[in-house]
């Protein structure tokens, strides 16, 4: 008999399941597996359903089931939100369509503002104010909400979000305008925006309100359906969904205010990294996840996940986007991944992404029709790649055709077939340079002071070069890299975020007012989760402030203690600022410090079974494959050994030039760098330093 | 073609993995200042711009948040250069000014700092950062005051001098800006954000010469101008050639003038039949009026792609000196951007029914750049300056866009109403569209705003000079003229007054300060407009029911229980 743990992680055209068995007796995991099975939009339970029947799982031994899921952004940027309309102060119904005026693509005169989500007629506004310190201006009058809602009931819409001003300093209007919709119309989908943060800045917030309410009916009944399938089955274990701030949450908050669930992908491996990180001695990390279509990076200071609340959607170059106010992993994303395509612009200059080949056709080694070449075209063209290993096998790459694409590339750029692969090869590498150097160097951290764990289906391919250009010094590929995302979500504890933007000058008297405002948080969250049941002594807490240099307008995140706040600590804390501020813009101020923004975050540990620890029988020779020419760039064209990954055992040592294949990704190994492999299958290589000599930072 | 020669040893991806790291550094030296800069007007307003120019000046790469920032700094680094020997300029040194005569280009406000990068010891590049500081000193707080005479009364110059000498910094200047300055605290956050943008800036710049070698990297800058020279040129080639003429008017009713010149590889915008320069500040140098025409250029031939010194190489701007857009010193320049932002909107306006880009009716044509201020007995008064949004023209194919800054304005952000509440204590009564009918067309121009600030303190001022605050913004092909902005004051008794142009009008509590924003032009014949639009924008209250049923030409019945 054994126990299972399992998360699945739906994404855009695979839906990953990933589980452990746990053996009763040792406590210990006996397993830890990993199934796909393709994604059915729109219901996507039945992806779920079935990846969780190929594993040949019973729903009855599940005990914790945690889930992530696209379908709150997939229904923003599809449009297939519900309609949805706005009750907001006097005065102020157009805030939502001023927005904040910018144009980022302002050469272009024929720029076009994003649409607002709800059209003017259906923004009402209701008589009340109050100012900057919550005090009352002008009373609240409910009395028109009667007619208003029978307005609204006559024009179809479905979801109401609520947003007054300076509601995040006192949100009493925000809760009665709730409570009487409420009262009026029980069946409607209701948003106020304190439930989702107490943070300024009006427009970010009513759009936050906004967005959320009008994907909640979906999100509702999907998780309905998700619950309802689940316990059809059999399952009687715990039910859990990813947020976006890197942790797992109850169903009931989930369905509450699903706009947290906006990015839980992505955040998932993030978290994952931190977790693997703890587990191998790694505090600093930059977690680097290159998918299908994007690269995603993020850094993990001292194991903190980095995390930020001004998230946007579909905002580019080209575009401002739409603010959401909800607690998000700190990612930075491109538009690279192995689907990437290279292309030649009107000025014969070469670009990588961030078009997509995407699943269909795929990259040219596909031969589903696929012309234009892409990353993993190239990574196959240097020999990187196995043409007979290709996707764990599954299918022959065509080398014939993507000779033949590097070929046509190459004729445009005056380079051979083979030129123009390193090329792609080397501005795809670029372009995750620039925005691991925006995590890193240009937030003031120094890239030699960590480590890189990559994932994803390409992180294996590109970490050594990217490290070796970054002067990090070593890079882990964890065990079933290519699904480590899902992994994440099984490390991963119950986690809130509650903020609230609450200016004050750090004078020695605002010690008290701290503590107590901390306190008000602290037992908002403990109410919150003893409601859902959860154990007092599972719950603990991380406290931070956002400060700034009075006068000032952004801040920066600095952890504080759990304890009594006291004159001493704030001292502490002020010096713990300076030295943060000035780390992340090289010069410090002697201007008084000011408090904006309380973050708490409330998490419930969950119990997490050991990882279970490879055996060390063999050496790295008996897991020779074979062998090849591979090309290394600049390093030349090298006789490489090829090794396969699952029968590399603990504590077994290799160095470069190297290949190592599994089923879903492959560890490129360059010349001179170095692997070992940890108790649990973890690939850590150390890179040659200052191989380029280039330091990166003074 | 001299200059690719040098490419030839140097493969083609190279060079793209420097331009774009070029691109990568700009952005990143917009961001740290963005994030570090004390003034709301440059981080929220990003009345800021960086910058990477070759070793003699040219710009290589513009990081900005606003088009009219594009061209801004490389003036400076040039007039640097015409000052000081090879041997005066250092590895460490860092260079000030903001003088609009000397490179400066635009107002006292903008203060350009411009640092060499040096690599083995050899000048390679020059890394700058201009932004528009609060208060450099002069006659009237925030420095801008429409009622200077001379430059003199603008705020202390800072005639391109050595604020850092070799790492160093020169204390007694320093001691000397802050001493000019109403806001020094302001002034010191700015001048430190700026100084670490362009000393990151540096710093990645003397990598990329270490890591692909010095001679790759000029290559590569040299191959950059040139590529964005190509662009430009390709969108020149699909313009129809010809000379275009446009006539507008000032608010005091003196004639404007534009010819633009299209003739094979020539782009030339005469501006020297317009109006004398004022003896107030609304004038502009003619480098302020050249960057303008630069970005209304870089808009018409190739929106996208890299804008730099190659890019403007087919342009030609002519002014006559002494005229509102080519001032002499030492005539006060504050005001400038409202000329420099009519230089633009002549420009399009000449070329509006021929070229792709500018088939539009007019916009609200003004920075609307706002200067409030309050002050309590016995406390440090506060001011803030904010540019508002207002209402673009109809498009050929679309509706004007609404609530927009100028063309001159990029991704500049208005400042939240919470925010601006909490931070300077004045309350803000009412921030909605304008819902005055105005921009009537087949494509309806775009809405302005109607901002209401009430007074809290005892007492307050305002300054403010609207540009189309008496000639509305062009319709085109039909469509009907937008509407002007307007200031308006409203007293606690009840007295309305319209000041034509505010400078520092003293304020009384509970005066209410109110702003409307012009709408957009329209274009082509309102009666053409879908019905179906024509009934949802009265139901949206886009337009009112006088329009719906005279220039719309709607009747009674087909609105029949339609109501806003």
């Amino acid at each position: 008999m054994s126990r299972i743990r399992l998360a699945t992680d739906v994404g855009g055209t695979f839906t990953d399941l990933v589980y452990y068995e746990i053996d009763e007796d040792s406590g210990q995991i006996a397993s830890f597996n990993s199934v796909k099975a393709h994604t059915t939009p729109p219901h996507f339970e039945k992806g779920v359903m079935e990846a969780v029947a190929r594993a040949g799982l019973a729903h009855e031994d599940v005990e914790v089931f945690a889930h992530g899921t696209t379908v709150v952004i997939n229904a923003l940027t599809e449009r297939k939100g519900v309609r949805t309309a706005l009750i907001t102060t006097q005065g102020f119904r157009d805030i939502l369509e001023i927005a904040r005026g910018n144009r980022p693509d302002f050469f272009n005169l024929r720029y076009r503002k994003p649409e607002p989500f709800v059209p003017r007629y259906l923004r009402r506004e209701i008589p009340e104010r109050l100012n900057y310190r919550g005090e009352v201006l002008k009373p609240l009058d409910l009395s028109g909400l009667e007619d208003m809602m029978t307005e609204f009931k006559a024009e179809g819409v479905e979801a109401i979000a609520i947003c007054l001003l300076h509601a995040y300093a006192n949100p009493d209007h925000e809760q009665a305008v709730a409570a009487e919709v409420r009262r009026l119309w029980p069946e409607v989908a209701i948003v106020a925006s304190h439930q989702i943060t107490r943070e300024w800045r009006e427009y970010e917030r009513t759009n936050t309100a906004v967005l959320c309410a009008y994907v909640q009916p979906i999100a509702q009944d999907y998780l309905g359906r998700m619950e309802d399938q689940l316990s059809a089955s059999g399952f009687k274990g715990a039910f859990y969904v990813m947020q976006s701030n890197g942790g797992i949450d109850t169903l009931s908050a989930a369905r509450a205010t699903p706009i947290s669930m906006v990015e839980s992908g992505p955040a998932s491996g993030v978290l994952g990294a931190a977790a693997l990180g703890r587990l191998i001695g790694e505090n600093n990390v930059i977690a680097l996840d290159i998918g299908g279509t994007t690269a995603k990076c993020s850094l993990i200071d001292h194991g903190r996940v980095e995390i930020t609340s001004q998230y946007m959607i579909e905002q580019s170059r080209l575009s401002a986007g739409y603010p959401i106010m909800t607690p998000v992993v700190d990612i930075v994303e491109i538009g690279n991944g192995g689907g990437s395509i290279a292309w030649v612009d009107a000025d014969e200059k070469l670009h990588v992404g961030p078009r997509s080949a995407g699943a269909m056709p795929g990259p040219v080694a596909y031969g589903q029709g696929g012309t234009e070449p892409t990353t993993t075209d190239a990574n196959l063209m240097l020999a990187r790649i196995n043409p007979h290993y290709f996707i764990g096998g599954e299918i022959e790459a065509d080398l014939n055709a993507v000779g033949a694409a590097f070929g046509r590339l190459g004729d445009r750029l005056g380079l051979s077939a083979e030129d123009a692969a390193r090329g792609v090869i080397r501005i795809a590498n670029n372009n995750m340079i620039n925005a691991l150097k925006l995590v890193s160097i240009n937030r003031g951290y120094d890239p030699r002071d960590f480590t890189m764990i990559a994932f994803g289906g390409g992180g294996a391919m590109h970490a050594t070069a990217l490290a070796r250009e970054l002067n990090i010094p070593k890079v882990v590929i964890p065990a079933h890299s290519a699904v480590f995302s899902a992994w994440g979500m099984l490390v991963s504890d119950l986690r809130r975020d509650y903020i609230r933007t609450h200016p004050m000058r750090l004078s020695d008297d605002a010690a008290g007012p701290i503590g107590a405002t901390f306190a008000e948080m602290e037992d908002e969250a403990l109410q919150a989760f003893l409601a859902d049941r959860i154990a007092k002594d599972a719950i603990y807490y991380e406290r931070y402030l956002d400060l700034r240099y009075e006068g000032q307008e952004h801040s920066v995140r600095v952890p504080v203690p759990c304890v009594r706040i006291t004159k001493d600590i704030l001292k502490e804390i002020i010096a713990r600022f300076h030295e943060a501020y000035e780390r992340e813009y090289t010069y410090r101020l002697d201007n008084a410090v000011e408090l904006v923004t309380f973050h708490l975050v409330a998490f419930a540990r969950i119990d997490r079974p050991d990882l279970a620890r490879l055996p060390s029988d063999n050496t790295a020779e008996d897991a020779i494959k074979g062998r090849r020419a591979v090309d290394f760039d600049t390093d030349g064209i090298c006789d490489t050994l090829i090794y396969d990954r699952d029968r590399l055992d603990a504590q077994t040592t290799l160095s470069g030039p190297a290949i190592i294949e599994e089923a879903g990704s492959t560890t490129v190994v360059f010349p001179g760098q170095m692997v070992r492999v940890d108790d649990y299958g973890n690939l850590h290589i150390t890179i040659e330093e200052g191989r380029h000599g280039a330091r990166t930072t003074d | 073609m001299t200059q690719s020669q040098g490419l030839r040893t140097v493969d083609p991806v190279t060079v793209e993995v420097l331009q774009q790291s070029l691109v990568a550094i700009t952005d990143q030296m917009f961001a740290v200042t963005r994030r570090t800069a004390m003034s709301s007007v440059i981080y929220e307003v990003l009345d800021f711009g960086v910058a990477i120019t070759d070793g003699d000046g040219a710009l290589a790469s513009a990081g900005a948040g606003i088009p009219a920032f594009v061209g801004m700094l490389d003036p400076a680094v040039r007039a640097v250069l015409a000052k000081y020997a090879c041997d005066e300029i250092q590895e460490g040194d860092v260079f000030i000014s903001n003088d609009p005569y000397r490179g400066g280009v635009s107002h006292t406000n903008d203060v350009v700092v411009s640092m060499p990068v040096f690599h083995d010891g050899m000048l390679v590049a020059w890394t700058a950062n201009k932004g528009h500081w609060m208060d450099i000193g002069g006659s009237a707080p925030g420095s801008t005051s429409p009622d200077a005479t001379e430059l003199f009364q603008e705020g202390l110059l800072l005639p391109e001098v050595k604020i850092i000498a070799a790492g160093a910094l020169n204390k007694a200047l320093f001691a000397t800006m802050t001493a000019n300055s109403r806001l020094p605290d302001q002034l010191r956050g700015d001048f430190w954000a700026a100084i670490a943008s362009v000393r990151l800036g540096a710093e990645r710049i003397r990598q990329l010469c270490h890591r692909y070698g010095r001679e790759v990297f000029r290559a590569a800058v040299r191959d950059y101008l040139e590529t964005a020279e190509q662009q430009a040129l390709r969108g020149l080639a699909a313009m129809p050639q010809g000379q275009f003429e446009a006539h507008d008017r000032l608010d005091d009713g003196r004639p404007l003038h534009v010819r633009v010149t299209i003739e094979g590889q020539r782009f030339t915008v005469d501006l020297t039949g317009n109006p004398d320069q004022e003896p107030g500040p609304l004038n502009a140098t003619h480098d302020a009026t050249v960057v303008s025409a630069q970005a209304m250029f870089k808009s018409l031939v190739a929106p996208h792609g890299p804008a730099n010194a190659g890019t403007f190489r087919p342009l030609r701007v002519l002014t006559r000196e002494g005229s509102m857009f080519a001032a002499t010193r030492p005539a006060a320049t504050g005001l400038y951007y409202e000329n420099k932002l009519r230089a633009s909107d002549l420009i399009l306006k000449a070329v509006a029914g021929v070229l792709a880009q500018g088939r539009a009716a007019g916009h609200f044509c003004s920075v609307c750049a706002t200067l409030i201020g309050q002050a309590d007995p016995g406390q440090p008064g506060r001011s803030f300056i904010e540019p508002e949004v207002g209402g673009w023209g109809a498009r050929i194919d679309s509706d004007g866009k609404t609530a927009m800054f100028s063309t001159s304005h990029g991704d500049t952000f208005t400042c939240p109403v919470e925010v601006n509440e909490a931070r300077n204590g004045i309350e803000v009564e009412r921030l909605a569209l304008n819902d005055s009918a105005g921009g009537a067309g087949t494509f309806r121009g775009g809405r302005g705003i109607d901002l209401r600030y009430r007074i809290l303190a005892q007492t307050g001022w305002v300054t403010a000079a609207y540009t189309r605050s008496t000639v509305p913004p062009w319709g085109l092909a039909g469509g009907h003229e937008g509407t002007v902005n307007t200031l308006q004051i409203v007293r606690t008794t009840g007295q309305m007054e319209t000041p034509g142009r505010a400078a520092s009008l003293p304020l009384q509590r509970g005066d209410l300060v109110w702003i409307l924003t012009g709408q957009g032009g329209g274009y082509g014949d309102p009666r053409q407009r879908d019905r179906k639009a024509v009934i949802d924008d009265l139901k949206n209250g886009y337009i009112t029911r006088a329009e719906a049923l005279g220039p719309y030409g709607l009747r009674d019945r087909d609105i029949d229980g339609v109501t806003a």
